[in-house]
């Protein structure tokens, strides 16, 4: 398997940003602002024997969308001209590191702290690390802006096509021609999301962090809550007794609503929680586009009164998710995001900003949901586990990610340590368990 | 109403709005396998009961319910006024 597989002069020479991706712009920019977080996300793969160094590097290298992720500048948008990906072939490669460590299933914090910004000339990162077992962890790092869940989903797809050697298209990676919209419709459309997404996020919204606040080095620290088949089950189980109907999403949402609003009243500051969640925008079963963040949100008010039990609070989120899937809000947001790309980004950051007084959510949720549930190997070698880390956007500084792999769920929780101290910490793994866990 | 036309409607309108194009699902297709999500389920509720003029309530909101088009032709059939 060789680099020249792929036909270079084939690859997209622009790639015009979506909504969504600019979306993460600005939060590339807050994250800035706030000398925190980052727009970096990494999947974790974990195995229980050693891979072999250059048959992944080779993997790697033959695939044309990582060759073009490591060969693409950031051209920001001017006046009318909308922001766009530029591909110029400077024969960059991925980087494949690899790391020793004694921590058994440990991340080497040179990993963890390198960061991928829109300067960076790679915008997509590998690295093997060793453990003394014998085993191994492959970590691919990369920017949000450029892929979001579903395309990472897609991308481990065709690295294990390649690794294959089985055929695939290449043009269904990259985003097609956008349909145009009639201005009125963009405008009637702009006015109904925003005085929507305003009513829903009115202040006064508790959040787990200050606003105020402003970190120090900007370190994300993480913590994994891993549930085995079993518990698993009883997870399932409990989110169908306590109302949610389809699939356990609104059950999680809500025992991460509960936890909040504990650690908020604890820190004698609860109130309404606000809580916008990713939605994918690609139609089901398509295998494309890889590249892009394709996301739109639901956005959900939990008001302290509808907090007291999770079958309340699942029922409270229910009402929503209905109401704003019968009033199109996911599309109606998408088409608002494509619209605000033709704002400059200091002014689209000071909208934003704005509309919930610097407070982006009361905390972050974002789930795989069965994604990875069914991945069973990558590169031809069984997967042990799996994790991800969250790009963590600050403030609030706090994002559960709910990942299922071999029908084993684990939390993953990304934080900021200027937000979340140990006993805190603790509390929330505590009240977790016991949340989600309990008997219904 | 005939069995064969509920699912006729609801697979239009899952291939159409929903699937990827070119994806297809038949009666006893399991609509998760084909990617139909909680969120896209939703979707095909308020679909139906637009569509047919039913009102699911609670009980009837079962996984089994929802498996595949028979199932939820099934379900349209059980709650539509009867001629």
């Amino acid at each position: 398997m060789s680099i020249t597989s792929f036909n270079k002069a084939s690859l997209p020479k622009k790639v015009i940003l979506s909504g969504a991706d600019c979306f993460h712009l600005v939060l590339d920019k807050h994250a800035k602002k706030h000398s925190a977080g980052g727009n970096v996300m990494r999947k974790i793969f974990y195995f229980n024997s050693a891979l072999s160094y250059n048959k992944i590097n080779d993997i790697l290298k033959s695939s044309p969308v990582i060759y073009w992720l490591c060969n693409i500048k950031f051209v920001p948008g001017l006046l009318m001209k909308l922001p766009t990906w530029q591909y110029i072939d400077r024969n960059n490669e991925i980087i494949l590191l690899e790391h020793h460590t004694v921590v058994e299933d440990g991340i080497p914090d040179n990993i963890l702290n390198r960061d991928i910004t829109i300067e960076s000339t790679r915008f997509i990162e590998a690295d093997l690390v060793h453990y003394p077992s014998g085993g191994c962890a492959f970590i691919l790092s990369w920017n949000h802006i450029l892929l979001d869940a579903k395309g990472t989903t897609l991308l481990f797809e065709h690295l294990n096509l390649l690794s294959e050697n089985k055929p695939q298209s290449f043009d269904i990676f990259f985003p097609g021609k956008e349909k145009k919209t009639n201005i009125v419709t963009y405008i009637r459309n702009m006015y109904k999301v925003k005085k929507f997404v305003q009513t829903s996020s009115k202040p006064p919204v508790s959040s787990v962090a200050c606003t105020s606040l402003k970190t120090g080095d900007g370190k994300t620290l993480t913590k994994v809550i891993s549930f085995n088949v079993e518990e698993t089950k009883k997870i399932n189980a409990n989110a169908f007794k306590t109302g949610s109907r389809f699939g356990p999403t609104l059950y999680l949402v809500a025992c991460c609503t509960h936890v909040i609003n504990f650690l908020n009243h604890q820190k004698n500051k609860a109130g309404d929680i606000w809580l916008p969640i990713p939605y994918d925008g690609r139609l089901r079963g398509a295998a494309g586009p890889l590249i892009s963040n394709c996301v739109s949100f639901l956005f959900y008010r939990i008001p302290v009164n509808e907090m007291n039990t999770i079958p309340q609070t699942v029922k409270c989120l229910s009402t929503q998710m209905t109401a704003q899937i019968k009033d199109g809000i996911p599309q109606r947001y998408s088409m608002f995001l494509n619209m605000m790309r033709h704002m400059p980004l200091w002014l689209y950051y000071f909208l934003i900003s704005r509309t919930g007084k610097g407070v982006f959510a009361s905390f972050l949720y974002t789930s795989t949901g069965d994604n990875f549930n069914n991945l069973k190997s990558l590169f031809g070698e069984p997967i042990r586990n799996l994790n991800m880390i969250p790009a963590l956007t600050f403030p609030p500084g706090l994002t559960f990610v709910f990942l299922k792999h071999d029908n084993e769920l684990n939390i993953n929780i990304a934080y900021s340590p200027d937000v979340i101290n140990n006993n805190e910490l603790h509390l929330i793994e505590e009240k977790i368990k016991e949340i989600l866990l309990a008997d219904y | 109403m005939d069995t064969n036309i509920i699912i006729a409607e609801i697979k239009k309108y899952i291939e159409n709005n929903i699937l990827a194009a070119g994806m297809q699902v038949d009666a006893a297709t399991d609509l998760k396998q084909a990617g139909i999500d909680s969120f896209s389920t939703v979707e095909i509720i308020l679909f139906i009961e637009r569509k047919f003029g039913v009102s699911i309530p609670d009980e009837k909101l079962v996984p089994e319910n929802f498996k595949t088009l028979q199932s939820l032709a099934a379900i349209v059939q059980e709650l539509m006024p009867r001629a």
